[in-house]
This record gives structure tokens, sequence and C-alpha cells, in this order.
């Protein structure tokens, strides 16, 4: 077989310039057509399985190249490319179009591609995107599922799955795919955890969710909403009710930074500003009725993806935004594309800032940040981190609207009304994923604090295998 | 999908909706509430049942119509319809012990909320006094308060026709606090309570603070979910924040922040009232009033 010529360079996904997309909520990057994913599809080298170090670095080890292989192996007919591809993704990870939009892949799958060495990586998450999306356009998702579907042997045992984020739905496709009855209790008026309320439109379509959803209703999955456990129903309820349970109430309790003046109008958790923003619409005030307020300066504190996303939405009201971070800039633990892409749309970014307080008006209304300078101290703190320290100086910067967003601990209400054990205020698994209560099983943020979307699934996934176990010699 | 049973206008400006929400009713004691979505494009709003039914499944809930939201619900759902979600019981219960004599006052709308509160506290052995400070107007659960505890006291007057919103908020006030000076300077009473607007309940409180009286309030904050994940309803409370929806809705007045809590919750009125004006605008276009 002649050599095949390496091709150095990522073949790029086509992006919405900075100018237009600022001025709304749609989605920025356009992903592959059929012919740029094939291109990219073919620079990937197909590693042999047991050394390919793609599949290493994902967490719920897809067979990168097995799928990337298929989309080159029958090009000339794309839906069955499609297809093909798509049922070897399928195996490990049923959110597809949902990870490679927001999987951290430079640290992940893409982190040791094998290709790095001599020229760009492959573009892993954008392949696994279009796989989705071409499949989710073409209605091939639904035909694969209804080729499982007929082959589901139903059984008699029920498991309640609490929280309806990629923890929760994964457990949920995966129980209802062995033959379980599943009921999903759901607090928000939409499933879908972080993916509804947190990550913004422009970076993951609320329909592609929904799609998403509505297969897991077609396997037969109830999901109650408006259902919260702890208050409408409790654990020990669930316990007696169902066979099994699954806890994936996520971290959704904002910190606060614990300075004077935190109460101040105009001072917003990510959370509220992203929740009033992607499931209220407040973007769309006054035709959707819940409000938000903006100001002309938006100061967003952290450097995260939650901060990335708050700062970005913000600057979509065509506002001016600094991000700012007490620590320097290799410390940023967002997606490096969306940094990119924060940069590219005229966001300011402060490192070195640490917040002492915020300045009211007379009216209860934040006006300004005070911060202290920061600098990097000799000393490393336990991950390894330089440690920072005041430098005693300070400086001021004026804000209508500040956003906090220097991250988020387990949600405290199914904590507080159940007994198992719990540290730091995550929830504590053995390694089959289940809690100090047995039947009780749990993953996602719920238990490792904040993570990523990935992690979720792979618990979900990981406990739904644990759950059919344990049911299966619950029932001899 | 909540179907609404009946709907009954108690007073002006005050509806009253009995929906199915099974869900609620089996669980919801009083002190908690429910956070309603009643359109596809409308917002949470925190509302609270006044009475359930397990068995039967439906909860009675009582809107005062002040905004857009509630506004809305009062000309388009009608019985036969739907509210899309409530999300519920939520808030802590109130605890249910015996403190003795207690003053429970409503001003305005907070009567709604003070109603399934008083009636367990009577029920659990307490001697509970009922206020409701109020315009004639809008005098509601007049006759359930008669049957459900010791003494109801009405405090309603009639509202001059040259009056905004202002002048009303005024006389309330006045009126309430006049009035709880004089049952705390002839009775004794082991707990305050009240639920009402928050420059109301701030009123109460420096009245009742002059006499020493335990003195617990239902706060409103804004709020988003509910549950605990947006902190828009923090509040600040012996020197912490807590969360009026998870950690409340019922504080310790002494320990509450009471001008951070006003200038918190007044901090939309003017989007609030674009909500409004779009809506009026709308329902006169198409020439309903
Ligand atoms: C703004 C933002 C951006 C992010 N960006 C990324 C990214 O780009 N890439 C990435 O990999 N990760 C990202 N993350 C992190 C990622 O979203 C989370 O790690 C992931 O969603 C966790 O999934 P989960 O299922 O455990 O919990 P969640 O997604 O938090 O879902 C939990 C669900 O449980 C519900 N719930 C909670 N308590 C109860 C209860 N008592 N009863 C009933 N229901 C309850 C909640 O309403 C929610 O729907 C981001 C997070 C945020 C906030
Ligand atoms: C725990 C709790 C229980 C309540 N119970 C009742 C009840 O039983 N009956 C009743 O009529 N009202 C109750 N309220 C108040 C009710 O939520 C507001 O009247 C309602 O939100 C008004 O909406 P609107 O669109 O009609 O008016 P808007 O014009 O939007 O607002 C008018 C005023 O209502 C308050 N408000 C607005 N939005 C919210 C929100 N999301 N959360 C909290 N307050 C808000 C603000 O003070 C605002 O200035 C309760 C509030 C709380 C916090
Ligand atoms: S799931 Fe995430 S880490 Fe795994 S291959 Fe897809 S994008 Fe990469
Ligand atoms: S490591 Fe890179 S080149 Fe090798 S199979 Fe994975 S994606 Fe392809
Ligand atoms: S309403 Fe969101 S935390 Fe209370």
């Amino acid at each position: 077989m002649a050599a095949r010529k390496i091709i150095k360079e990522r073949i790029p996904t086509p992006e919405r310039p900075p100018e237009e997309r600022i001025k709304d909520f749609k989605e920025v990057n356009k992903g592959y057509t059929f012919e740029l994913a094939i291109k990219e599809a073919e620079r990937c080298l197909k590693c042999p399985y047991n050394y390919a170090p793609c599949i290493k670095g994902c967490p719920v080890h897809i067979d990168i190249p097995g799928f990337i292989s298929k989309l080159v192996e029958y090009q000339d007919d794309p839906d069955k490319a499609v297809r093909e591809a798509l049922s070897v993704i399928w195996r490990c990870n049923t959110l597809p179009a949902t990870t490679g939009r927001v999987c951290p892949q430079e640290d992940q799958c893409e982190m040791n591609c094998v290709m790095g060495k001599v020229g760009d990586k492959i573009n892993i998450g954008k392949l696994e995107r279009f796989v989705a999306d071409y499949a989710r356009e073409h209605g091939i998702d639904e035909e694969l599922l209804s080729d499982i579907i007929p082959t589901i042997e139903k059984k008699e045992q029920s498991v309640a799955i609490v929280g309806a984020g990629p923890a929760g739905l994964t457990a949920a496709g995966e129980l209802a795919k062995q033959g379980y009855n599943v009921t999903i209790f759901e607090a928000l008026h939409e499933a879908g955890g972080v993916l509804m309320y947190g990550i913004p439109e422009f970076r993951l379509p609320k329909d592609i969710v929904e799609k998403e959803i509505s297969k897991l209703k077609k396997l037969g999955v109830d999901i109650r909403t408006d259902h919260i456990v702890g208050r409408t129903i409790t654990v020990d309820e669930l316990i007696r009710e169902y066979d099994a349970v699954f806890i994936g109430s996520g971290a959704g309790t904002p910190r606060l930074v614990n300075v004077p003046g935190v109460n101040l109008n105009g001072i917003y958790t990510a959370n509220e500003f992203l929740t009033r923003v992607n499931l209220m619409k407040a973007y769309k005030f006054p035709e959707y009725d819940t409000p938000i307020y903006v100001g002309k300066k938006v100061i967003v504190i952290g450097a995260g993806n939650t901060a990335m996303d708050a700062a970005r939405s913000a600057r979509r009201f065509g506002v001016d935004v600094t991000v700012t971070y007490r620590r320097g800039e290799e410390y940023v633990s967002a997606r490096k594309e969306e940094v990119k892409h924060a940069k590219e749309e005229g966001i300011k970014f402060e490192f070195f800032l640490n917040p002492v307080e915020f300045i009211g008006d007379e009216k209860g209304k934040v006006k300004a940040v005070k911060f202290e300078k920061m600098r990097f101290s000799d000393e490393l703190d336990s991950r390894g981190k330089r440690k920072i320290e005041g430098t005693g100086e300070y400086t001021t910067l004026p804000a209508d609207t500040v956003i906090i967003a220097i991250g988020k601990s387990p949600n405290r209400l199914i904590i507080n009304t159940s007994n198992f054990n719990v540290e730091h205020g995550r929830i504590i698994v053995d390694e089959n994923m289940m809690t100090s209560v047995d039947g009780v099983f749990a993953g996602g943020d719920a238990i490792r604090g904040e993570a990523t979307v990935i992690l979720a699934m792979g618990d979900g996934r990981k406990a739904a295998k644990a759950i059919d176990e344990y049911l299966k010699s619950k029932k001899k | 999908m909540f179907e609404i049973l009946n709907k009954k206008e108690l007073a002006k400006n005050m509806v009253m909706y009995r929906v199915k929400a099974p869900h609620v009713a089996k669980k919801v004691q009083p002190g908690q509430f429910v956070i309603v979505r009643a359109f596809p494009t409308g917002e949470r709003i925190p509302l609270t049942p006044a009475n359930w039914d397990p068995q039967e499944g439906w909860v009675d809930i009582i809107t005062f119509i002040r905004g857009k939201t509630t506004l809305k619900m009062a000309k388009e759902l009608n019985i036969g319809d739907h509210i899309l979600n409530i999300a519920g019981p939520l808030g802590n219960p109130t605890p249910m012990k015996k403190f003795g004599k207690i003053l429970a006052i409503g001003l305005i709308a907070g009567i709604i909320e003070v109603y399934p509160i008083a009636k367990a506290w009577q029920r659990a052995g307490n001697e509970v006094v009922s206020l409701h400070v109020t315009p004639n107007p809008m005098i509601i659960l007049k006759d359930e308060f008669e049957v459900a505890v010791s003494r109801h006291i009405l405090e309603s007057f009639d509202v001059q026709p040259h009056w905004g919103m202002d002048d009303i908020s005024k006389e309330i006030v006045r009126r309430a606090t006049k009035k709880v000076k004089e049952l705390l300077e002839n009775e004794h009473f082991d707990l305050v309570f009240v639920v009402g607007p928050a420059g109301g309940e701030k009123a109460v409180f420096n009245v009742v603070k002059e006499y020493g009286v335990p003195m617990e309030a239902d706060l409103h904050s804004i709020m988003v979910d509910g549950t605990g994940m947006c902190g828009a309803c923090r509040v600040n409370v012996g020197g912490e924040v807590k969360f009026a929806c998870i950690d409340g809705p019922g504080f310790d007045a002494y320990k509450v922040d009471w001008d951070e809590l006003i200038h918190r919750i007044g901090f939309y009125a003017p989007m609030e009232k674009i909500a409004m004006d779009n809506y009026l605008k709308a329902l006169e276009d198409r020439g309903e009033q």
C-alpha cells in the first residue's frame, strides 16, 4: 500500500464571525459538512484499539478510530457511514451531540492524539458532533432506536431516578434499554439539568437537548417534572416504592464570595443569570416575562466554563464585559475554545484580582467592585497549583452588573432530607456507585462536586450496570 | 399540566383557583409554597396553597392581581384550562409547636399565607388571634378565619378615589402599626407572625420589638427556581446569607436585614411595569379591558 500523505492541518469548522454572533444567541460553531468531516476523518491514523491514546483519554472510552473509520469506509453512502459510526459511539455514549460540543476535548480524547506529534491533533469532538447532528437531521438516530426498542425485554422491576441532568438521563436510558420501568423525578419544569438551564443556546442549542429527552420518552421513561425529591417525595418513599434509586441531583448550590455588599442589587450568581437567560429566556424580554438587568458594564468573577458562559451571554446584550480572575491566565479552567471565543467577542480579561468589597449606591444597587491585586507566592497548594497572596494594593472597577462564577457545591435539599453518608456535601459511593443506603446509587456532580458532562454520563452508565446486577441478584 | 377545577373571584383583584395537583396536595404543610409557571412564555412565581385535600388531590391557590402574571392568569385561565407547571411543595413547614397566644397578621394578600398556618397553630393547641389589614374591597377568608381561630380582627378601610398604590400602602402601615400597638399594649402575646409587603412587615416589626415579643415573618424575596439553585431569593439573616426558598420562607424578624430585603424586592419594578403595560396594551388591542 502506498504511503498516505499526512495532512498536518486540521480541517476547520466554519464559525460565525464575532460581530454577527454577539447580536444573537444562535450557535457559534456551525460544525462540519459531510465533505469536510470526511476530510478530517481521513487525517486520523486509525490507531489500533488497544493502543489508541484517544480512547484512553475519553472518560467513557469511545472507540474513536472505530467510528472515524466507518465514516471513511462508507463515504460513498453518507447515511450508511453515519449509521455505522453512530452505532459505534452509542455503545459508550448516548449524548454525542452534547459531548461533541461541550467536552473539554483538549484535556481528554484529543490530549494525546498521535497526530499531535506531526501536526494538529484530530478534531474528535467536532467529528463526534457531526455524526450526531447528521443522524438527527436525517432521522438516522430514530431508525437505530426503533431497531432497539422491539428487542427490549420488559422487566417487572422499577427504578427511580432523581434529577434529569446528564447523569440521570444516561442512567435512565441504559436501564430502560435493559427493560426496567424507569421514572425520573426532576425539580425544574424542564429536563436536562445544566444542559438546559446553564449552558447557553449559542453553545448547545436547546432543541438538541429536547430531542435527546424525547428519545428517552420513546424508550418508555416516565419524566415527572416539578417534583422536588426531599419535599414532593422523599428518598425513603422512593426506596419503598421502587426497587432501586439513582441520585443524579448535581451540584446546583451556587457559591458566593463572602465579602461586604454581596446582596446588593445587580449582583447575580452565574446560576441565576444563566437560568434567567437560558431556561426562562430573559434575553427575549418582554416577549418572555422573566426580567434580567444587564446595565452597561458587567464584571464576571471567576474563569471556569460557567464564567465564560455568563460573560458571553452578557456580551450578547450589547454591553461591555470584563472577566476577572484571582490567579493568572495559565490557571483558567474553562475549555480553550470558550476562552478563544470570548476574546474574539471582545470580552476583556483581568488577572490577579480578588474581590474584597462590592460598593453600592443609595438604592442598594451595585456600582463598583473593589479588588485586591494578587501575586504568585512561592508555595504550591495541595493540587500542585501555585498559591497566590495579596499585595496590599487595591483597585476599583465600575460595574452595573456583577456575575459571581466561583463554583458550586452539591444541592443541599436532597442531602438534608436523606441519611446517606456525605463528605463536604458530596454523596459518598462505593466502587459500584452505591451509597451507604442499600439500593440507592448516585453519580455525577452530586458525588464529584463540579465535574463534567461526560463524567456525569459515565457515572450514570456505570450505575445503570451496577443497578442491573443488583436487581438481578435481588430477584433470585 | 394541572387542570383548573374551579375559579372564583373572592374579592376585588383576589382570584382563587382550585387546581388538580395531587403531588402537592399529598405533601404540603402549612408554611410551604409552590412555584407556578402558568404560560409557555411566563415567569415562575411563588404562590401559597391556602387549602388542600390530599385524598381528592387538589389545592386552592389565591392570587392577588399585582402585575402581568397574576392578571394574565385571571384573564386567560378558566375552569377546565391547565396551568403548565406547579412545582412543590417548597420551603420549610412552619413549626407546629405550642407557643401559647399568637398574633397572626396578614397585610392585604399576606392573609392568604397566614390562613393555613393560623389554622394549624390553633389546632395544635395555641390561642390564635388573627388580624387582617386591608382595603374594604379586598376582604377575603373572613368566614374561614372566624371558624379557624380564637378571634379574627378585621382592620379594613375604604379606598379614596384619588389614592394610588402608595397611598394604600401608607394607610396599611398606619393602621397595622396602630392596631398592633393597641393589641400588644392590652394583651400578652407569646409570638407575633406577619406576612405582607416587606415595608409593612418592617413597620410592624418596629412596633413589636418595643414590646420584646418574639416575632416571625414570611419573606417575599424574588424567586426563580425555588429549589436553592439560583440565589435570587437570598436574604441577610443574622449576618448570614440565607436562601428564602430552602432556608425559609419564615425567619426570625429580629434578625432580618429589612432595608436590604426591601431594596432587593423592588429591583425589577421598572421591568415589571413594562411587562404589565405591554400586556394591558395587548388587551386593549384585542378589545378587552
Ligand atoms: C454554566 C455551566 C457550564 C458548563 N460547561 C461545561 C462544559 O462546557 N463541558 C462540560 O463537560 N461540563 C460543563 N459544565 C459542568 C456540567 O454541566 C456538569 O458537570 C454536569 O451537568 C453534571 O451533570 P449531573 O447530571 O450530575 O447534574 P446536573 O446537570 O446539575 O443535573 C442535576 C439535575 O437534578 C435536578 N435536581 C437537583 N436536586 C433535585 C431534587 N431534590 N429533586 C429533583 N431534582 C433535583 C436539577 O434540577 C437538575 O436538573 C458546566 C456547568 C455549568 C453550570
Ligand atoms: C413564599 C411566597 C409566597 C407567596 N404567596 C402568594 C400568594 O399566595 N398569593 C399571592 O397573590 N402572592 C403570593 N406571593 C407573591 C407573588 O409571588 C407575587 O405576587 C407574584 O410574583 C406577582 O407576579 P406578577 O407578574 O403578577 O407581578 P409583577 O409585576 O411581576 O410583580 C409585582 C411584585 O410581586 C413580587 N414578585 C414578582 N416576581 C416575583 C417572583 N418571581 N418571586 C417573588 N415575588 C415576585 C415583587 O415584589 C414585585 O414587585 C408569594 C411570594 C412568596 C415569595
Ligand atoms: S465523549 Fe468527549 S472525551 Fe469522549 S470522545 Fe467524545 S468528545 Fe472526546
Ligand atoms: S490517537 Fe489520533 S490519530 Fe490515533 S486513532 Fe485516535 S484520533 Fe486517530
Ligand atoms: S429561588 Fe433560586 S435559590 Fe431560592
